[in-house]
């Protein structure tokens, strides 16, 4: 179980967010979703500690990790892992080699052990012919994916994806989609998705959580969220130019 | 004034943040395994980046050196035979170790940081993090092992270079015999041990400042370009503070 309670992050004067309450259950995908500054990013960042809230508690299994410091960060970040949102795969190392190098540092995997172990991850996202290749040698849509296997080979309990079908063709994406779909059902990971994709939004999550003005604006199931008789939740669900919301 | 005021502040955070992340590096000197691998890589790129300019400017320094103390020489005495022996302390102590380092913070100190810096404004950084790769273990540590192997050795070509051509010129310019340039009657084993000394001191201090810049960039690619340029002048500054400070120590020491 994920809490996030009353967190305020700002960036000099920018107040990113300003009293965001969210609980996570168990085996739950949710999507996080809001427009482009919206704070997403900035508030997924906050669980594995890449930024530190001014106020508010993140509690990770009942854990107040808002005051860890970074060394109690890691143990944390092999039950919890997280798909950056522009991928950040390492652009010295092989495909392969990017998704190994967790096994190797979290879990001390020798060299070669950890290559094999993330082959078998590659496969999972359908990437294995690409292994030896660099990122630069492939387009963001395939680095997406590799980033995702890379999150995947710890096999962690809690998986963040920062737009993880941003870039991605629609065949791609939904096979992303049904990916967190069965790690949900048949090995209850639980999945904190941020997302613009309505097709992956009204397909997969169990809960949606829209983010405006740096607070929750809506939380409840996709059905809620098509609903909403809220003008500016009606703008973003219809996608409109024109409408209430602040761009 | 206030221009002023704000370079002393921006210094004295780059050396705090530097100083922690030399901290950091010790640390997991100590605690974490050593890539042997990433270190001989990072060796190689150090001897790469700057063996060519360590033998040029060491070469012509000490073909300058000796020409100019050579005139002089002959101006007061009316004879230059002794420029080598009068111009070898100096290049051992000061001029081979510290051009040496001030050549390596400018090659390898930029690389450094662009490298790391574009790692953090890529979030490959963050992504180092979530993989279980501390930042500083991971990309400073085997820079800093690299450079502290490569300084010495830079050191020591660049003064063989500063010899042979300070050698050639005093033979062209004051016919002084081959053998009678290679006179080592002034240095002292201090001398060597001083020179050492700065090179191994430098060679830890670089990396740890270059990779304190790259790891504090922040921004697009400007804010690489930013560190990158904060990165060499902090280095340059470091050797030559450091310069005095060792030489001053031995000054102290000899008498
Ligand atoms: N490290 C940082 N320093 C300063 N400002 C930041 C930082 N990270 C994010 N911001 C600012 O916080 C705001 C929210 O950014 P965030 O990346 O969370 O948006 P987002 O909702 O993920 O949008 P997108 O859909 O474009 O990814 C933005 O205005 C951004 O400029
Ligand atoms: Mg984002």
């Amino acid at each position: 179980m994920i809490r996030f309670i009353d967190v305020h992050k700002a960036f000099g004067p920018k107040r990113v967010l300003d009293g965001v309450s969210i609980d996570v259950a168990r085996g739950e995908v949710l999507f996080i979703i809001g427009k482009s500054g919206a704070g997403k990013s900035v508030l997924v960042k906050h669980l594995l500690g890449l930024l530190a809230p001014d106020a508010g508690q993140i509690l990770f299994e009942g854990q107040d990790v808002a005051g860890f410091s970074e060394r109690d960060f890691f143990p944390l970040r092999k039950r919890c892992t997280m798909v950056l949102q522009h991928s950040t795969l390492f652009d010295s190392m092989t495909l392969l080699e990017n998704v190994a190098l967790p096994l190797r540092k979290h879990q001390g995997l020798s060299h070669a052990a950890s290559l094999e172990a993330a082959r078998s991850k590659l496969q999972l996202v359908h990437m294995e012919r690409y292994a030896d290749r660099r990122p630069a040698d492939i387009g963001d849509g395939l680095r997406k994916r590799v980033a995702i296997a890379r999150a995947l080979t710890m096999e962690p309990e809690y998986v963040v994806f920062d737009e993880p079908t941003t870039g991605l063709d629609p065949i791609s994406a939904r096979h992303v989609d049904r990916l967190i779909r069965r790690l949900a059902d048949e090995t209850s990971v639980t999945s904190i998705v941020v997302s613009h994709d309505l097709a992956s939004i009204f397909g997969v999550a169990d809960r949606v959580v829209m983010l405006y003005q740096g607070r929750v604006l809506l939380d409840g199931p996709p059905q809620a969220f098509r609903d909403s008789a809220d003008p500016v939740v009606r703008q973003f669900v219809n996608g409109l130019p024109d409408g209430p919301m602040d761009i | 004034m206030r221009a002023l005021l704000d370079l002393l502040g921006h210094a004295i955070r780059d050396a705090r943040f530097a100083l922690t992340v030399g901290g950091r590096t010790v640390y997991y000197l100590a605690r974490a395994p050593l890539d042997r691998a990433a270190v001989w890589r990072q060796a190689f790129e150090v001897g790469n980046r700057s063996v060519l300019f360590v033998l040029l400017t060491l070469g012509f320094l000490g073909a300058i050196m000796n020409l100019q103390t050579g005139f002089q020489a002959l101006r007061l005495f009316g004879d230059a035979s002794l420029v080598g022996a009068q111009t070898m302390p100096l290049v051992l102590r000061l001029f081979g170790p510290t051009v040496t380092g001030l050549m390596v913070a400018t090659r390898v100190g930029t690389g450094i940081a662009a490298e790391v810096g574009s790692m953090v404004v890529t979030e490959q950084v963050d992504a180092l993090r979530m993989s279980g790769a501390p930042p500083v273990d991971y990309l400073v540590k085997p820079r800093f092992v690299a450079c502290i192997l490569m300084l010495p050795a830079l050191a020591v070509l660049g003064v063989t270079a500063s010899f042979v051509a300070g050698m050639a010129v005093s033979y062209g310019a004051f016919q002084v015999n081959p053998a009678t340039y290679a006179n080592f009657d002034l240095v002292r084993t201090g001398d060597v041990f001083e020179g050492l000394l700065k090179a191994l001191t430098y060679g830890a201090v670089i990396p740890i400042i270059a990779g304190a810049a790259g790891l504090s960039a922040r921004g697009g690619s400007e804010g690489v370009g930013q560190a990158t340029t904060r990165a060499v002048v902090n280095a340059s500054l470091a050797v030559i503070v450091l310069d005095f400070v060792i030489g001053g120590a031995a000054f102290v020491l000899r008498t």
